[in-house]
């Protein structure tokens, strides 16, 4: 009878493993079609030579991989570091946290603003939100072009009003960038912040406010790290698209510093080295992946002190 | 902000006037004046609704009165925000901060004052030993039961050593025989820290049993304030007399008055004597109360001011309700504390007289 029992226990505990196989299946196949098989593949262009009109030849090499970190003097063939490439890379990451931190300040008031209105109210707000995602982010970025430019929208206002004589330079700056930046990701800071600033509660606030606290304390005491987790969300979701743009600082910036994603694009299109964008992507997963992991075990310890 | 630990023994005293709140066109508080005395234990009753604790969170700040002045030892405080009063709150559902430890909670108000980390500490370690938590200052308050939950947002609202600590139904989460010994925790409490204590509750066996003074609430107006016993023995008008324990309704004659009783005349003929509230001249047709406990029966119906006969007999261990119809068609409840074992000794159908204590009678205001 018990020999019976643990035979039973035995095969439904092997279908139930099974099952558990057979119903990931669909997200194992989708991930490992869409984001695992193409990784592979541009790992593996990462360590072919160049072909002479792109593409790549089948031969091993590691050329790509060794012009992501140095250069070779064309005349007498001399190795130095590749200082534009370390340079694009680090033009990129500034670029990244102030508009992550951009979509925070912006984004975090925003999420608040939405979570404070009456429920039925809610989903208009966040509607108009999500209403900028249904345009071509290339379409938006020319938007904004328009709305800067020298004879644009807002110098054409100012100098009707008589506030300036002369257009203000905006379009083709860091400003432009910075705004165009934030205005493309702020929705992804918005949602995941919203999700968990409904989910706070508001009699917390008044608690913080009974006890003596400051607006700002209610803030930093009460508020923060209790909607932590939708400020990592956020970041992450903002810094991560926000590392690899290139439409944005190409449209807005002028194209005049390259960031990664224009290097990037340049070696699979005018540079005609595939291997070397390839290699040039890999580093980008990677710091993508170390940032991700600094920020996630940085953010556990802070909550975890709360606990001690 | 300094005072609330300056003055630590003295309780606050609060003076309100003329207070009206609107929401919309909704009135929650109709014109309340209340006095509530330093160091008492001051309940707000009534129903759910009745602007009690509308009343409450604009003493606490969360709301500003439409109209009228709150004065904390002479001062006005209706302008002033949560964080400049001296006033802490005990919430419905605690409102514990889930991120911090049980230590982090009851310290927060002390730390958002500036205090400097020795005092706070040393503060911490006496509220949690006040309310028997010493082991958990570590723990997370996700961690605690309810009733653990309870003691330590005691502990937070007075650990700043508040003026006036605000309760505002902290017991009705809890299971009856912890509210029952949370209930007399907290007259402990009151009693040992000297704190004016002002609570709400819909609970009128709660209000009785811990407050030393009531006001009883309905439709944003107070109907009554007094002391436990005044405001069970002795109720102004229908609402206090019919939302407070059981009672009989009896409509009578007024004969005559005098300076403290009026003599009333039962549908009977029978004449009894009968209180009424300060400020009142009762004449004509009135109604009177008295509770089931003051009356008794009695097998000589003839003498007796009131006689029927019993519909319904209901045993209640300690009690035994006899359901009495009179002879005008109403019914008169009688409470009989079983104080022998076994049977009441009556039975339904019977014919009794209904003898009545002295001076339990009270006409109500119209």
């Amino acid at each position: 009878m018990s020999v019976d029992a643990a035979e039973l226990n035995e095969k439904l505990h092997r279908k139930d493993i099974r099952d558990r196989w057979f119903l990931s299946a669909p997200a194992l196949i989708l991930i490992g079609v869409a984001s695992v098989g193409p990784l592979l593949i541009v790992l593996l262009y990462s360590f072919l030579a160049p072909g002479n009109y792109g593409d790549v030849k089948w031969a091993f090499s590691t050329d790509g991989w060794f012009n992501v970190f140095f250069s070779r003097d064309i005349f007498d063939d001399t190795v130095s570091l590749a200082d534009a490439h370390f340079t694009i890379f680090w033009r990129s990451i500034r670029l990244a946290l102030a508009t992550t931190v951009l979509c925070l300040i912006f984004g975090f008031p925003t999420a608040y603003f939405i979570a404070t209105r009456p429920p039925q109210n809610r989903s208009i707000w966040l509607f108009l939100i999500t209403i900028p995602f249904w345009t071509n982010m290339l379409i938006r970025a020319f938007a904004i072009q328009e709305v800067i430019r020298g004879e644009g929208l807002i110098n054409t206002l100012l100098i009707k009003l008589g506030i300036i004589q002369a257009p203000i330079q905006m379009l083709f700056t860091d400003f432009a960038i910075l705004l165009g930046m934030t205005y493309v990701h702020l929705p992804l800071m918005v949602l995941p912040l919203y999700a968990s600033l409904e989910k706070l509660d508001f009699r917390l606030i008044e608690a913080a406010y009974d006890l003596y606290a400051s607006r700002f304390n209610v803030l930093m005491k009460v508020i923060v790290p209790l909607v932590k987790p939708g400020i990592i969300a956020g970041s992450i979701l903002v810094f991560i698209p926000a590392l690899s743009s290139y439409v944005i600082p190409r449209v807005l910036g002028g194209g005049k510093n390259l960031m990664i994603g224009n290097l990037i694009e340049l070696q699979f299109g005018q540079g005609r080295n595939w291997p070397l964008g390839a290699a040039l992507s890999v580093t980008l997963v990677v710091i993508v992946l170390f940032a991700m992991l600094y920020y996630v075990r940085n953010a556990g310890k802070s909550g975890g002190s709360a606990h001690g | 902000m300094d005072q609330s630990s300056a003055t630590a023994s003295h309780g606050g005293a609060i003076g309100m006037h003329g207070i009206k709140k609107w929401f919309g066109n909704f009135q929650a508080v109709n014109d309340v004046s209340l006095e509530i005395r330093s160091n008492e234990f001051f309940t707000l009753l009534g129903p759910s609704g009745c602007g009690k604790t509308t009343l409450l969170r604009m003493i606490a700040g969360f709301e500003l009165p439409s109209e009228g002045s709150i004065r904390l030892d002479g001062a006005e405080i209706a302008h002033l925000m949560p964080n400049q009063r001296p006033v802490n709150t005990v919430f419905q559902n605690y409102a514990l901060f889930p991120h911090l430890t049980v230590a982090e909670n009851i310290g927060f108000g002390l730390k958002m004052l500036g205090k400097p980390k020795a005092e706070i500490e040393a503060v911490v370690a006496e509220m949690l030993k006040l309310v028997h938590l010493e082991a958990r200052g570590n723990n997370l308050v996700t961690q605690l039961s309810g009733g653990q939950q309870q003691r330590v947002a005691l502990a937070r609202a007075l650990a700043p050593r508040p003026k006036v600590l605000l309760l505002d139904e902290p017991l009705s989460a809890l299971d009856l025989k912890l509210r029952k010994s949370m209930q007399i925790e907290l007259k402990r409490l009151q009693a040992e820290t000297g704190i004016t204590f002002v609570f709400v509750t819909h609970d009128q066996e709660e209000a009785l049993t811990m407050s030393d003074r009531i006001a009883v609430m309905s439709q944003g107006e107070v109907r009554q304030v007094g002391a436990p016993w005044e405001i069970y023995d002795r109720p102004a008008e229908r609402f206090v007399a019919d939302f407070i324990g059981e009672t009989n309704f009896i409509d009578v004659d007024v004969v005559s008055v005098g300076t403290d009783r009026a003599l009333v005349r039962l549908p009977s003929g029978a004449e009894i004597p009968a209180t009424f509230p300060a400020g009142t001249q009762p004449s004509g047709k009135v109604t009177i109360v008295i509770r089931p406990e003051h009356a008794s029966a009695t097998a000589s119906a003839a003498t007796a001011p009131l006689s029927g006969t019993i519909h319904d007999i209901v045993y209640l261990g300690t009690d035994t309700h006899l359901h009495v119809r009179l002879a005008d068609g109403s019914s008169f409840m009688i409470r009989l504390q079983n104080a022998r074992s076994g049977p009441c000794g009556y039975s339904v159908g019977e014919e009794i007289g209904i003898e009545i204590s002295d001076d339990v009678a009270q006409i109500l205001r119209d």
